[in-house]
Formats: C-alpha cells, structure tokens, sequence
C-alpha cells in the first residue's frame, strides 16, 4: 500500500514536470543580459546631459546633447548627440536622439525601415519658431516650447535636458522623458586593448564586434492610472510594476520575438512578437501613447509608485503618474509621444504612424479549421464534408508543414497530396477557401529550386564571418532570406504567382508562422545576433522586425498574384508595429487549459490596442487535449475573437467539432453559427479599423473611459461599441459575476433579459452560451441565415436588432463592399447609419458610395420596446409591415422572443423609414 | 424530358422575378414538403411542428421565419432549421438543411433546391440512381459473401465445440483416474513419511510453480486448426510506416551545451514532434511484416477516432496469438493411454510393496517422485478442464459462428499506432515500447 502511494506521488511529480516544460534557463533574464543588466543598476539623475545649440532648423527644433561638465577621466569623451524633435498633425511629436553623422561614428546605427507609413511625413508640421521660457520649478533653467497641436505643446528642458509634451492651458503634462535622468546612450566606439565585448550564453558566442550600443531612458505617463500595450506577452491587460517598492523579484516585460515552447499564461517574458508601444489611461478619462521605434531587443520595465523615493528627484507636478523604464540593446532613439486624449485617439494617432490595419476579404471574418496536420486529401475531403453534415458553417481549410514534400514551402507531398488543384477547386466549389503554410526557414538542398536561387543570389542572411547562416528548423539545415531588403522581399513575393508555386489557385491563401525567426540551434531558439543582413546591419539591431518583413513581403506576394485586386490574407505569429497593415496573428502556441483561455483575452486586447486588430488565440488550445467543456467554452469565446481559427497539435486527438457527442456538437455549432449570424456587424467593424484603428475587439474602457471600475478589467471585453462579451474560464462554472458599465441597459443576447449598466451583476451560467449582451443604445445588423460559408450569405437578407435606451432611441452602422477587392477604395461600399428615435427607425447614408446590393432587411427586432403597436409604415411605398412577437434568435434550447417587424423589405442599399404607428 | 421540364421551369422562375429578388418565395408553396406531409399543411391555419406558434397559409413558405423550428419555412432558406425535401424522381428522395436553399450549390439531384435562377442544376437524379444502385449491389455481394464466411464459420465452429467438448468429457474421465492414482500414492507417502512435513510442502509447491511454467507452451492443437481469415475486404494499401530519422540519443534535460549544432537543432525540435531526438521505434511485433516507408512527413500523426473507416491507409494483420491454455498432456487418444497409466502405477506400487518395511530411502524417494509426478499431472489436466469450461461459457453468437475467434487476435496500423484486438479477451494500442489497454 506504501509503495502504491509512493509511486502514485512520483507520477504525480512526473505529471507535473511536464506541465512546467517551459524551459526557463534556456532563455535569458535581466541580469542575464549585461546591457539590462547594466540599464537596471542606473540611479535617478545619473544623466548629466544637456541640451545645447537649441534651434529651428528644416521645421525641427533641434539640439545637440552634450555633458553638462567634460568628463575628467576622458577616455570615454561623449561625442555630442543630435536630438530632433518635429510635431505632426492630430497631436503627435517625434523626438529622435542619434551619434552625429558628422562625427564618423564606426557604423551607422540601424533606423528601422518601411515601418512608418510615408504618409506620416505629409503631415508633418513645419516648425517656425520656439520659445523660450522659465518654468517654474525648474531652477531657473531655460525650457523651448514649441507647439504641437492646439491643446498641447512640446517642451525641451535644457538642463538637465528633458523633453515633454503638456497641455497648452493649465501646464499638465502628458508625457515625458528622461524625467528622472535614466537616459544613456552608449556610443559607438574603437575596442580597447583590455576588453572582451564577446558575450556567451549556453554554448552559444555572440562576438558583438561593435560592442556596447544600447540606449534606456524613463516615460512618465501623467494623470495616468495604469498602462498598457508592448505585447506580446501572456500577462494581464493592465501592466502590472515589474520594479519598485512592493514588487518582488521579477523580470522586466521583455520585447524580443521568440519561439517559446509551451509558454506561460503568466508571464513578463517575451514571446513571438513585439510591438513597442504603450497607452496610459487614467481616472480622468484620459489617454495617452508612447512608441519608440526600434527592433533590437528591448526590455520595459514599469515602476511602482515611490520606486525612486530614495532618488531624490522631486517631480514638479502634483499630477499622479507612471513612470516606466525602457532599455534597448541597440538603435537609435526614434520615438513618438500620443497626446490622446480619448483612447481612441491615440489608436488613431499611433495608426497614422504605423499604418491602418488591412481591410480583410470576407471569408477570412468566418471560421477557420486548421491542424497540424489534415493528413492527406482524402481526410481534407472527409472534415470538409462533415462541416456539411452537421450543417456547420465555416471558410477556410488549414494545411500545416506535412503537406509539403520534405518541408520545402511551395511544393506539395506527392503521395499524399497528388491533386491540390483540384482538391481546391473542391472547396472553392463550396464556396470555400484554403491555406498552406510557409516558413521562412528554407531546406538547404541542392535539388530545391528555392535554395539554389537563393543561394547563388546571396539572398541568405550571412552569419558573423560573412557565410550564408546556416539554421536547423522543420527541413533540417536551414537559411532565411534576408527580408529586410526590398529587391528579396520582391523576389519572394514573386514566389507566390501561379506559375511558381505550383498547385496554388485563386482560392489559395498563406500562414507564415516560425518568422521570429525560430531557429531550433540557435540562441534563445532563434538567430545569432552577430548575423549580418543588407548593408552590414546586425541581427540584434532588427530581429524584433524580421517577422515583420517576412509578413510583409508575403502579403506583397499575394497582391502581386491577384493583379492588385485581391486583398491578402496572410496570418503571420511573429509581428512588430506596422504588421496590421498586412494581415491578422495570432497568439502562437498555447495550450489547452483554462488558464490559457483566460488569458487569450487580455492578449488579444493588448493586440487590438496596438494596432493589430485582426488577432485571435488558437480555439481549443494548441497542445493538449481539452476536456470537451473546455472546447465548448473555448468555440463561444473565439467565436468573438476577430480571428476565429481552432487547431491542434500533431499528437493531440482530434477535436473537430462533431467529435464529442450531440450535446457538445450541437453547442459548438450554435457558437460558431452566433459568429456567422454576426458576420456583417463584424464586417463593419474591420471597417471601421480600417479607417481609424479602433479595434474590432476593445477594451470596455474605449468605450467608457471615464468608468474606473473598467480600467482593469480584462475578463470581458467589447466588440465594437454595441456588444460585451465574458468568457467562462472555470469548468462546471455555476455563476458568474458580470461588470456591466455605463448608465443604460444591457440586453442578454440568448434571453433578451435587460440588465442595468454601472453595476456587477451575479448570473446563472448556462451550458448553451457564454455571457454576452447589448447595449442600449444601439443598433446590430445580422444574418440570420445559415450557410456553408460566408460565400454563400452574399445575397441573404438582414435582420437589425435595436436596443433601445431610456429615450427608446437606438443608432448603428453598416458596412458592404465585395468582400474581396479594392473598389471599396473608389467607393464601391454600401455604408449606412441607422437610427431609431421617436418611433421611426431611418437608413441614411454614410459617405458617398456607389455599390448595388439586392439584400433587404428581412426583420427588425426590437428590443426594450414597449409591445402593442401592431403595424409599421415602410417609406418610400407607404406599404404595411406587421409587428409581432418573433423568436429572438435562432438556434439553442431557449425560445426567447421579441417585438419584431415583419418583413419591412426594404432594400439595405436604399435610404428609407420605417414607422411604427 | 425530365430535364426539358426543369429548365421551363427555371425559365418561368427567371420571368417572375419580383422586387423582392434576393430573398425569392418559391412559385409553388408546397416545395419542400414531403408528399406524405402534404395533408398537414393544407389547413387554413398551421401549427408550428414543436407546438409554439401557428401561422396562416400564406405564410407557409412566404420566406421569412415564423416558426423556430423551421416548420413553416420547409422550402426557403428562411429558417436555420429548416428541412428542404427534394423528390429525386430517378433516385431516392432526400432531405437537405435549408442552409442549402438557393445558396449557389445543387444538392438535390433534381436541382430543386436551387430555384431563384441565380445557377442551372442538370437533373443527375437518373445517374445518382444508378450509381447508389452500383453500390448497393456491391454492398449485397459483399454481405452473401459474408453469409457464406460465415457459414463457413459456423461448420468449422461445430466441430471445434464438438471435439473440444469430447476433449472435456475424455479429460474428466482421465482426472478421475489420475485422482485415484495420487490417493493410492498419497497413502503411501503418509506411510513413508518420516521428515517434517514441511520440507514436502515446499518441495511440492516448488514442483507446482514448475508445473504451470510448462503449461505455457504452443497450443499445437490450436494452432494447426485455424487458418487465417479471409481479409478480402481490407485493402492492403499500407501507409505511414514510422522511419523515425538516427538521432543521437539525448537525454531532454541534460544541459545543451557541448551538442554538436545538428544535435541541439533535433533536440529542440523534438519538443514540438514529440519524438525522442535519437529515438528508434522498436519494432517489438514479429509478425509485421514490410514496413513501408510512407511519405516522410505523413508518420508522426496522429489519426483518430474519425479515422476509423479508412481502410485505405490502414494495414490490418491478423495472427494467432499464442494462448496460455494449451497443455502438452491432453491428446485424448482413447482408453489404452488411460489404462496404461493405471497399469504404470500398480506396478509401480506393487513393486514397491514387495519390500518389507522399513523401506528404503532409495525406495521413498521413487515414490515420493512418482507422486510428484501424478500430482503434477493432475494439476495440468484440472488447468485444462477448467480452460475448456471457461472457454465454453462464452457467447459466440446465436450459432457460435465467432467459436474460432476465441484463439485470434486481430491487429490494425495506424501511423505510429499498432491496435490489436483479441475477441473475448482484450484491447491494446500498442505505441512502439509502450503498450496501452484499450476498454
């Protein structure tokens, strides 16, 4: 019996172990990393950096950045830095800090390119003058103010220098740097006799022939309660202090892509993309950004209240704040300070920036079946058709690496896919659509056309001694283009044309995943940072962007196939800012526990907050087998993710979704069906991203910024402004408490049951749904129609569900275009507003657009109305509708109902109103 | 004719294309219903199927849904669930989800499920007909096939049960014997008996565990019976053998440095295959036969449940497990044998008995060996008796046709996955070293 329990506790320890396999060592810590290291030991004030020679010049105050007082022992002599800063429309103001090129500094520090989008620089405003002022506070030294927009100004502290942005009226600040004298900048320099710059970790020499280069400096946020953004990281929404006084020992948020295996759901550590940019937001209802361009490795440390009590430095503003520390291995100083104020503004701002998210075809909204690996073209045939079966809707068919010949991308496993054509056609048939996947690794074989050409083209990044580097990943020994250089971002994405990669067709779409890049010999399972890509630039100084070229040079590929005519999709795992504009991620390998679950959320608002709007965590979770409730709850919160894509690793069982049973496929398929039901509300949204930015999935502060009790809150989330979504993240779950903000009503979407706004609200849990709901105010197109695939909904009429306010009035919008092209560009759109108040529900039109739809509305459902009318008037026409209780929603056990109009038949594309008399 | 008629009807559909074109009522408000349901939905005022709601004629396939079960919407897309009758004069009629319903694609093969003009659907009915005819015939060669098999089965079972319980009955006539015999010795042992008995026990219980080591043996009997089954059904197109690539054996946690660069890329690597860098998958079954190298991508995955019917990339073996019920003693050859026996043992004991007493050691000892042996024997043929019982006790079907399966095991490959089943017994997925029993 002793012995039964002795080994049952081993197997438990065992059982354990591999839970925890994320393999810590393997990957370097703060102090781990010498310029981190290094960064974190600076005290306040040690900066004695002034601003020097302050002048207008090219529309740019500028300055050069000396020491206050020459330094004694001068073998370091600093160099002077120049320092930039330039104002841009909406409220934004870029300071660059770099080595004088004047000077022959040893090599040019890297600036990272094709990020900002070549507009920004048609908005830039050209400065005319600066003035000089005192400030109080600041020990009579002199400050230039130069003016940002017509609220807020930028300032330059001469001495000690600091740069900040502050409201015109009333000298708030917004946001500031090297506040607390953190800023240094290691120049570059010759090599002394004595010193060793090589740096090893775990086998592995980086021989950094530049040596120390790395840059840190603090950012104060004022009037700020928390911060958020510099994804990826599986963490918290609201960032928690890595530093500082309550704090225990802990890592600063790294931002350096890596290919972690099985990573935690808990974690400050760095996963496969980065995107260095971060929001404040506070009890005033106010936001504010900061993004520092640069793709070197980078760690941010966010510092708890009273961290520098002992640093002597007295603020001069009574403002409450968070002040964080950023450290960076190399680069320049390229960064960008968001005055906001509303949230969404500075999404806006920080988009005009990088780029606006990519509008995606249509199909790409719906659902996604993918796995590692559907096996062969019969077992692609054989999921397709139980979709069919069980009369569930989905878009698009996965094929992971198996199904290339050996792992060379663009080939095709001859035995077990002998006709891909064909079996495209197959699905495109159905209105479906497939994609394969392409790493950047390539398979160095001498037989493999890719190889070869890239090879004897010298298109391979080259290692420390001037070879083509030489990996291992999926194909065994690998190279990876250089994408940072255009002219081979052009010669891959020439790859993608129909006669190159043989057996695509127009149905056919890509996946780039492993583009951190993972090299599994590698350093920290990537590349070593001596490599050397276009013009000498190291590795270290533009890894974080790698991902991103690669992306980019992708999607490139697909829009030079379709003429320009085709919009792209490419999902990629590793992005840095600007990766909207190209294409959706998602949120890489996680697992199938609720855990991971959970934290899907605040990954995916992090995300959307940082741009990239299009994301989602695999459904189901990818290593592991989830119990069966888990996949349930998992399919009703992806259904909400704007990328809704379930897949599997190779050992695990099958999941799809008829495998579990009637009950479970029955609520798998209705949640899949609530997805498409919600396609073109949706579909509005990624349209609404596309012009501004603001996510499809936001944070419930977005939407109620001055309400403190969301600002945390990252269990429930908002798609667009009308609906608010709550996973469940515990099994057998009973009730669950729900925060529901704001003054008005919120509608149950399974029962239509109103609850009130500003208040936690304990619900049952129910089996067939996750909480979600409506709020009043507000109007939400759907189709209620199932299909196969969002194909085959093109022509299927719309039902608009109005939630009425305390004023019984309600608004929303609609957007249509082809779902495919660009001529949405010159005005091939359908963009409505509804609104409904005093009894009338009108369709006006939004812009001037010239697309013909011959979809109607088939029903209006109305909600918080008060039943008795019996008959509507529909104009122009003066035809009848009548006015009934009809079922709420289709689908599901429970038969909730709703005052609906009848079959007001009205044309979505025409202006019209509808009365209810 | 048929397909004449079809397209004047679409053409007549195109003409009256009305205002509301997107969202096309059908010209015959019946469509979609069953001939059988017909009668149901001639009233004046309708009842939704699940009770909820009623609804007038004219709302009978109007397009828009009144009832949530579907119920009034048996010819539009209109209701989520919906059922779209198509009659398929030529084939067999069929229901399809009114997801279905004009949405681009011809599912009945009389086309009647696409209606608004938008696609032509040819009528297939006539070949679908003959096709499902095809294969229904197949599907009936393939069952007299079985019939026979199986009376095949049945034959060979009835001899089986009729020589195994002859076998029983000559075997507990034997047991009689022996038991006789082992008292008549056992009485002269306790005569003889002058050590402790313990030493007895001991020895005995030692000759006992020696004895059911034996008995482990080939089943001859078995074994020379049975043949093969047929497997005529089962292609043979194996796939995916597991040629697992020669890596060096490393241990996941030893520290990575010091690999060869090749060695720590496999080593990383093998976290996300799931293979063991180094490992070899040890081919423990002596009747595979052929490993085929499948594509070398296709190895590592893991098919399931859903998988089960593919035969085509499925390799079934069937063999004849060694059994541990066979025994060396029982070949039942009539009475001489047996009398033999009794005519061994009172020889033997009257040998003996011609010495006076005390006996001597040299003459204990025979006897104590010639109990031994008795005993051991006995303990054999009880072990077979009750083997045959158990076996006998089994349901092999109404006419025992499944009698022969009680000795067989049956495997089927799957990728990495070797699944064996042995009817009356037990089975296993079998993954490389690791064995894994199946409920």
């Amino acid at each position: 019996m002793k012995m039964k329990q002795v080994a049952f506790l081993f197997l438990i320890f065992l059982a354990s172990q591999t839970v925890h396999s994320w393999k810590k060592d393997e990957f370097r810590a703060c102090d781990q990393t010498p310029f981190c290291k290094r960064a974190r030991f600076r005290k306040p004030g040690a900066c004695t950096l002034i601003a020097h020679d302050v002048s207008i010049s090219d529309g740019d105050l500028t300055a050069k950045l000396i020491p206050k007082a020459p330094h004694d022992q001068d073998q370091d002599q600093i160099k002077p830095l120049t320092l930039s800063v330039s104002v841009y429309q909406d409220g934004i103001m870029r300071l660059k800090i770099d080595e004088d090129p004047s000077l022959d500094p040893p090599k040019k520090r890297f600036q990272v390119a094709d990020v900002v989008v070549s507009e920004f620089e048609t908005k830039k405003l050209w400065l005319q003058s600066a003035s000089a002022e005192k400030i109080n506070g600041d020990d009579g030294g002199l400050s230039s103010v130069v003016y940002l927009s017509d609220g807020y100004e930028a300032v330059l502290r001469h001495d000690p220098f600091e740069v900040y942005v502050r409201e015109k009226a009333g000298n708030r600040r917004v946001v500031s740097l090297n506040s607390h004298g953190l800023f240094d900048f290691e120049q570059l320099r010759v090599k002394k006799e004595d010193e060793d710059w090589e740096e090893r970790f775990r086998g592995h020499t980086d021989t950094r022939p530049y040596g120390p280069q790395s840059i840190s400096f603090d950012v104060s946020f004022y009037g700020s309660d928390f911060v958020y953004g510099i994804p990826e990281h599986a963490s918290s929404f609201a960032l928690k202090p890595t530093r500082g006084p309550g704090v225990e020992e802990s890592e600063p948020f790294r931002l350096f892509n890596l290919d972690v295996f099985e990573y935690l759901h808990e974690s400050p550590f760095g996963i496969y993309g980065s995107i260095p940019f971060m929001v404040s937001h506070g009890k005033s209802g106010q936001s504010s950004g900061f993004f520092w361009l640069n793709a070197a490795e980078m760690q941010i440390d966010v510092l708890a209240k009273g961290w520098d009590a002992e640093g002597g430095i007295l603020m001069p503003t009574e403002q409450s704040r968070i002040d964080t520390f950023w450290m960076s291995e190399a680069g320049i100083v390229d960064t960008f300070f968001f005055v906001g104020p509303g949230p969404k503004d500075v999404v806006k701002q920080y988009v005009s920036v990088t780029g606006l998210p990519a509008m995606p075809q249509l199909f790409s909204t719906g659902y996604h079946q993918c796995r590692w690996n559907y096996r062969d073209e019969e077992d692609v045939e054989n999921v397709d058709s139980k979709f069919d079966e069980h009369d569930i809707p989905y878009d698009v068919l996965w094929l992971d690496i198996e199904h290339t010949d050996g792992k060379r991308y663009f080939t095709w496993d001859k035995m077990l896919f002998p006709h891909p054509e064909e079996m495209q056609r197959k699905l495109a048939a159905k209105g479906r659509h497939m994609v394969t996947i392409v790493d950047p690794h390539i398979k160095r074989d001498e037989s493999f056309h890719l190889h070869k050409d890239a090879s004897q083209r010298g298109y391979y990044v080259k290692d420390a001694t001037g070879k083509d580097y030489d990996g291992w990943c999926w194909p065994g020994s690998s190279s990876y283009p250089d994408m940072l250089n255009p002219e081979i971002r052009s010669w891959w994405a020439e790859k993608f044309s129909y006669d190159n990669y043989v057996g695509s067709t127009p149905s056919l779409y890509i996946w780039n995943d492993m583009n951190e890049p993972s090299v599994f010999n590698g350093p920290e399972v990537t590349m070593p940072r001596d490599a050397l890509h276009l013009g000498g630039v190291e590795h270290r100084e533009l890894h974080n962007a790698y991902g991103y070229y690669f992306h980019m040079a992708t999607a490139e590929g697909l829009l030079k196939r379709g003429d320009g005519k085709d919009r792209p999709f490419v999902l990629s795992r590793a992005f840095f800012a600007g990766s909207q504009r190209y294409g959706a991620v998602w949120t890489g390998d996680n697992s199938a526990d609720w855990d991971h679950l959970r934290v899907s959320v605040p990954m995916v608002l992090t995300l959307g907050l940082t741009g990239m709007t299009f994301s989602g965590a695999d459904v189901g979770g990818f290593f592991g087998n989830p119990e069966p409730e888990l996949l349930v709850r998992w399919y009703q919160l992806g259904a909400y993710y704007p990328f809704f894509r379930g897949h599997a690793h190779h050992d695990t069982k099958r999941r799809e979704p008829w495998l579990f049973g009637e009950r479970n496929t029955a609520l798998m398929r209705d949640a899949i069906r609530i997805r498409y039901t919600l396609l073109p509300y949706f579909y509005t949204l990624f349209r609404e991203a596309n012009v501004s930015g603001v996510p499809v999935v936001r944070p419930l502060w977005m939407e109620f910024p001055s309400d403190e009790a969301a600002f945390s809150n990252d269990e429930a989330f908002m798609v667009g402004n009308s609906l608010l979504v709550q996973g469940i993240y515990t099994a057998r779950a009973k009730h669950v408490s729900v925060y529901l903000p704001g003054k008005e009503s919120w509608y149950d979407l399974r029962t239509g049951t109103a609850y009130k706004g500003g208040k936690v609200h304990k619900l049952e849990v129910s089996e067939e749904s996750i909480p979600a709901f409506q709020r009043a105010g507000t109007i939400v197109p759907r189709k209620d129609r199932l299909r196969r695939s969002s194909t085959q909904m093109v022509h299927d009429p719309y039902t608009l569900v109005i939630a009425l306010n305390s004023s019984q009035a309600a608004e929303g919008e609609l957007y249509v275009d082809d779902g495919k092209s660009y001529d949405f560009k010159h005005g091939a759109y359908i963009h409505r507003r509804f609104v409904f108040s005093n009894g009338h529900l009108t369709s006006s039109p939004v812009g001037n657009s010239r697309f013909s739809s011959d979809c109607i509305i088939e029903r209006v459902i109305l909600l918080g109305f008060t039943p008795g009318a019996k008959t509507a008037l529909v104009e122009p026409g003066n035809q009848k509708a009548e006015i009934e209780l009809g079922p709420l929603r289709f689908g599901g056990q429970h038969a909730a109902v709703a005052v609906t109009i009848r079959k007001p038949g009205v044309r979505v594309a025409e202006d019209w109103k509808i009365k209810i008399l | 004719m048929k397909q004449r008629l079809s397209l004047m009807y679409l053409s007549f559909i195109l003409i009256i294309s009305s205002r509301e074109s997107s969202s096309s009522i059908p010209s015959n408000s019946f469509i979609g219903i069953p001939p059988q349901d017909e009668d149901y939905f001639k009233r004046e005022i309708i009842k939704c199927k699940n009770g909820s709601k009623k609804f007038t004629k004219a709302q009978l396939n109007d397009d828009f849904c009144d009832c949530p079960d579907g119920t009034d919407e048996p010819g539009t897309s209109a209701c989520p669930l919906g059922k779209f009758y198509c009659k398929n004069i030529g084939h067999a009629p069929s229901f399809q989800y009114s997801s279905r319903v004009n949405d681009g694609i011809c599912d009945c093969c009389d086309g009647s499920d696409e209606y608004d003009g938008k696609v032509k659907c040819p009528y297939t009915c006539h070949e679908a007909g003959k096709v499902a005819m095809e294969s229904l015939k197949r599907k009936i060669e393939v069952y007299q096939e079985g019939v026979i098999l199986r009376k095949v089965e049945i034959g060979l079972a009835k001899r089986a049960i009729a020589r195994d319980k002859a076998e029983l009955s000559g075997l507990k006539n034997e047991r009689e014997v022996v038991e006789k015999v082992v008292h008549q010795l056992e009485g002269q042992v306790r005569k003889l008996e002058q050590e402790p008995q313990e030493k007895d026990d001991k020895m005995r219980e030692a000759r006992n565990e020696k004895v059911e080591n034996e008995e482990s043996g080939p089943d001859k009997n078995v074994d020379s019976q049975i043949e093969p089954m047929k497997a005529s059904d089962v292609e043979k197109q194996g796939q995916a053998g597991e040629s697992l690539s020669d890596q060096n054996e490393k241990d996941e946690h030893e520290s990575s440095e010091g690999l060869s660069r090749e060695e720590l890329g496999r080593l990383v690597e093998s976290r996300w295959t799931g293979k063991k860098s180094g490992e070899q998958v040890e081919e423990t079954d002596p009747v595979k036969n052929d490993q085929e190298e499948g594509g070398p991508d296709a190895e590592y995955e893991e098919s399931v449940a859903d998988n089960a019917g593919r035969s085509s990339t499925a390799q079934y073996k069937i063999g004849v497990q060694d059994l541990k019920n066979s025994s060396d003693i029982a070949t039942p050859s009539g009475k001489s044998w047996l009398d033999k026996i009794q005519e061994t043992a009172q020889n033997f004991l009257q040998s003996v008995n011609f010495f006076s007493i005390p006996v001597a050691n040299l003459d204990a000892n025979k006897i104590r060996k010639e109990y031994n042996h008795y005993t051991a024997k006995l303990s054999d043929l009880e072990s077979r008796i009750s083997s045959l019982t158990e076996k006998l006790k089994f349901d092999f079907g109404k006419q025992n046709e499944f009698y022969l399966f009680y000795d067989r095991c049956f495997e089927l490959k799957q990728d990495k996955y070797v699944y064996k089943v042995c009817p009356f017994r037990n089975a296993t997925q079998e993954d490389g070293s690791s064995e894994t029993q199946l409920g």
